[in-house]
């Protein structure tokens, strides 16, 4: 507070910080500046126009999100001036821009479209110039439109800087200006790793999700299908938000009743198989440690995380667990384990995944990921003939089912609590922290702890991962041996780690790595217009029900051990590894 | 004997690329002199790629340089580049004039106007294009030949250059 400067805000005498912009400064004392391309934390890239102010003493109007208050400065945030200005600017980018508001995917969450009506746009002024390519439909989690693309350069920056992938950049220049990919080739052959983190930032509907809820819908109508749904640990958290619940909002139960409402046959979990991830990458770790294999041993939950490595990394692939991320994992036991218990055949199910994430869209199509096809065809000759099949059908983000539900007319608030079905959708706390950062490592360490100390951990809480600290680290004492772990999130920070492990100077015996900044709670398949404040609201919100589960430790969840008992045998066992483990492969672009 | 061509060509890239490496506007100047030397005048996709590669630079910016300026042309150009300027004052003192009959004594007829395009005659002669603007408005119309700037257009002229260059003389 001490360095604090005095400034005049709209006649108003105020005390700012003088290291944060004019929009900040306002934003403090209660004045909302509308902004574009500028977010904070992600970008400023003085494109828009939009949230141009007039400090007095100045030839120009000042864009208040490159500029910071200095002593003394007399700012207007709404003279006639400044409203003009604002609205030119937004007319210039709507001349470009197709007025088909009524049936974009982004709906109201549409940013251009609230500050176009905030600044009172009322007319097409200016004339249309530009042409443009068709949408780039080429990756199986994300959609590019450009011709709803106003150049703010918020998802290059945050592909750049916050994910260092740097599939996207500006290409071409004056109206031929757009955002495009090495050779104008598309998504899927770039180094993009469809983490969906341009999606989430874009203020547009210029980049989406691969909207599958169609076919989803079209699955749940026909009487001869089995649908089940898995819902993934965020999805609980971010929901509510989703649907106009404030931000942190736990729906867990109500998420369970508009599931069976949008007529799912079964409401399983994603936070079984993230138990049984807890298993098997446990009891990999352990196994690691004890016979001399390769350390640090990083996680491999988060798809948008393999992506990266396999496109940047891939002379490190033995250092990422074998493990398939809990989505692959509930579908490989899903339609083995469950539809044999069920007594049905795989042809006749369907999974279902509701995930914070595009790129899981894309793991659910890896060739690789039928393993329960592969179980089948071993097992009946009769079923060899069948097509094969993924064992996940469709993935959907947190937006696809909050669009769902909204469209079938459920009304989220006056909904009754419900319980997942049985068996699948048993879970622990430990796989409620699976949704943000360091929740994997936390739930692995309560685990492995246990197995190696063959005794009840006295505090089950792992602070020092918690938090959104960009890598955080702790050491762990294993049966006598201090063991290091290490939290990564957000691709940047990831290569922070990785480097240290390719220089041969890597301190770490255990490394968590999620794609997206706060983890899956802040994925990019996660509500729109998310903050650093959201974020923590959702990761509290999962710590919340983690602390109010009556089991919170992976190896306790009655149901794996069921599994294991029944079907899998024991964790890295011959059946663990047909169905649960997997392998990475170099990807070019 | 193709085998022969491409190995030199890339081991002058090659050393293009290492003289650039650690000096500021590695990338620019890299893509200006790996244009100038190549055989064709253009950027190949793999001559972004080892650019990429070797400076250290992502693919898309590479690739966002190499559109931003039109100087770098990604297709193959002919053996003359005709550059004809478009912009107001050129145009209003005939540089449309000029734009057609360079196209017609090159017998190309598919130019679009409208895209800053840039095309080859079919007998790889010549590539023409245009530009927003050289900065010569005062010796309007302006064109550029092999990397001259030739002013006050006219059409005589630019048909005796043509004529020139087709006997195998310079501008």
């Amino acid at each position: 507070m001490e360095n604090f400067i005095e400034i005049t805000i709209d006649n108003q005498q105020v005390k700012v910080d003088p290291s944060e912009n004019i929009v900040e400064a306002c934003a403090r004392v209660g004045v909302k500046i509308p902004t574009l391309c500028y977010l904070k934390g992600i970008s400023k890239n003085a494109s828009c126009g939009v949230c141009v102010v007039e400090v007095e003493g100045a030839k120009a109007l000042v864009r208040s999100c490159v500029q910071n208050p200095t002593p003394g400065m007399k700012i207007h945030t709404s003279s006639p001036r400044v409203l003009r200005a604002r609205q030119t600017a937004i007319e210039l980018l709507l001349a470009n821009h197709p007025t088909d508001c009524l049936s974009c995917i982004r709906g109201d969450t549409c940013e251009l479209r609230t500050v176009a009506n905030l600044l009172g746009v009322r007319a097409d002024r200016f004339p249309s110039y530009k042409r443009y390519p068709a949408p780039d439909t080429t990756s199986e989690g994300i959609v590019r439109d450009d011709e709803k693309c106003i150049l703010c350069g918020r998802c290059v920056s945050v592909c750049e800087e916050t994910q260092g992938i740097n599939a996207i950049a500006f290409t071409g220049r004056g109206a031929r200006t757009r955002v495009s990919t090495f050779m104008d080739r598309g998504l899927a052959q770039s180094a993009c790793v469809q983490c969906g983190q341009c999606s989430v930032v874009c203020p547009t509907g210029a980049i989406t999700e691969k909207d599958d809820s169609r076919e989803v819908f079209g699955a749940l109508q026909d009487p001869k299908l089995l649908v089940v749904v898995q819902t993934a640990p965020a999805i609980r958290a971010s929901l509510g938000e989703a649907l106009g619940l404030p931000p942190g909002s736990l729906v867990t139960g109500k998420m369970v009743a508009a599931l069976r409402r949008l007529g799912f046959a079964k409401v399983f979990d994603t936070q079984f198989a993230a138990d049984l991830t807890i298993m098997e990458e446990g009891s990999e770790l352990l196994e690691r440690l004890s016979h001399g294999g390769t350390t640090p041993m990083i996680t491999s939950c988060s798809p948008g995380w393999i992506n990266f490595i396999e496109g940047f990394y891939p002379d490190l692939f033995g250092h990422v667990s074998t493990c398939k991320s809990p989505q692959q994992m509930f579908g490989a036991v899903a339609k083995t384990y469950y539809a044999q218990t069920a007594g049905i055949t795989p042809d006749k199910m369907r999974v279902v995944s509701i995930m914070p994430c595009t790129a899981k869209k894309y793991e659910a199509r890896r060739k690789e990921m039928d393993s329960a096809w592969d179980w089948w065809k071993e097992k009946d000759a009769k079923l060899a003939g069948l097509r094969s099949f993924f064992d996940v059908d469709w993935a959907l983000t947190t937006r696809e089912l909050a669009r769902m539900i909204k469209l079938a007319g459920i009304d989220i608030a006056d909904l009754q609590e419900e319980d997942f079905d049985d068996p699948l959708g048993r879970s622990t706390g430990a796989a409620t922290i699976f949704g943000t950062t360091g929740g994997v490592m936390e739930a692995a360490l309560r685990t492995v702890y246990e197995i190696v100390e063959k005794k009840p951990l006295e505090k089950i809480e792992f602070t020092q991962v918690r938090g959104f600290t960009s890598i955080k680290s702790a050491e762990v004492v294993l049966g006598g041996n201090p063991i290091r772990v290490a939290v990564a999130h957000g691709l940047s920070n990831a290569r922070i780690l990785l480097d240290e492990i390719r220089a041969g100077r890597s301190p770490y015996q255990f490394i968590e790595i999620m794609s997206c900044p706060g983890g899956c709670i802040g994925g990019g398949g996660q509500p729109v217009l998310s903050n650093s404040k959201t974020k923590l609201a959702r990761s509290q919100a999962l710590y919340t029900e983690d602390s109010i589960l009556p089991i919170r430790k992976s190896h306790e969840n009655p149901a794996i051990q069921t599994l294991y008992k029944e079907f899998l045998g024991e964790p890295l066992g011959h059946l663990s590894h047909e169905l649960l483990h997997t392998s990475y492969r170099a990807r070019t672009f | 004997m193709p085998k022969i061509i491409s190995n030199a060509k890339t081991q002058g890239l090659d050393d293009i690329i290492e003289s650039w490496k650690g000096r500021n506007g590695s990338l620019l100047g890299a893509l200006e002199q790996a244009q100038q030397n190549d055989p064709q005048k253009y950027l190949s996709e793999n001559t972004l790629r080892e650019v990429s590669k070797r400076l250290n630079v992502p693919l898309s910016q590479v690739y966002s340089v190499a559109t931003f300026y039109s100087f770098f042309s990604l297709k193959p150009q002919g053996e003359h580049v005709i550059v004809v300027c478009r912009g107001t004052a050129c145009h209003t003192r005939g540089s449309l004039v000029l734009l057609n009959e360079a196209l017609s004594r090159l017998g190309i007829k598919e130019f679009k106007e409208e895209e800053e395009n840039s095309i080859t005659s079919s007998d790889t002669f010549a590539t023409i294009r245009t530009v927003a603007c050289f900065g010569q408005c005062a010796l309007a119309p302006v064109i550029m030949v092999d990397g001259k700037v030739l002013s006050r257009m006219t059409v005589s002229k630019l048909v005796s250059l043509l004529e020139r260059l087709k006997k195998g003389g310079e501008v």
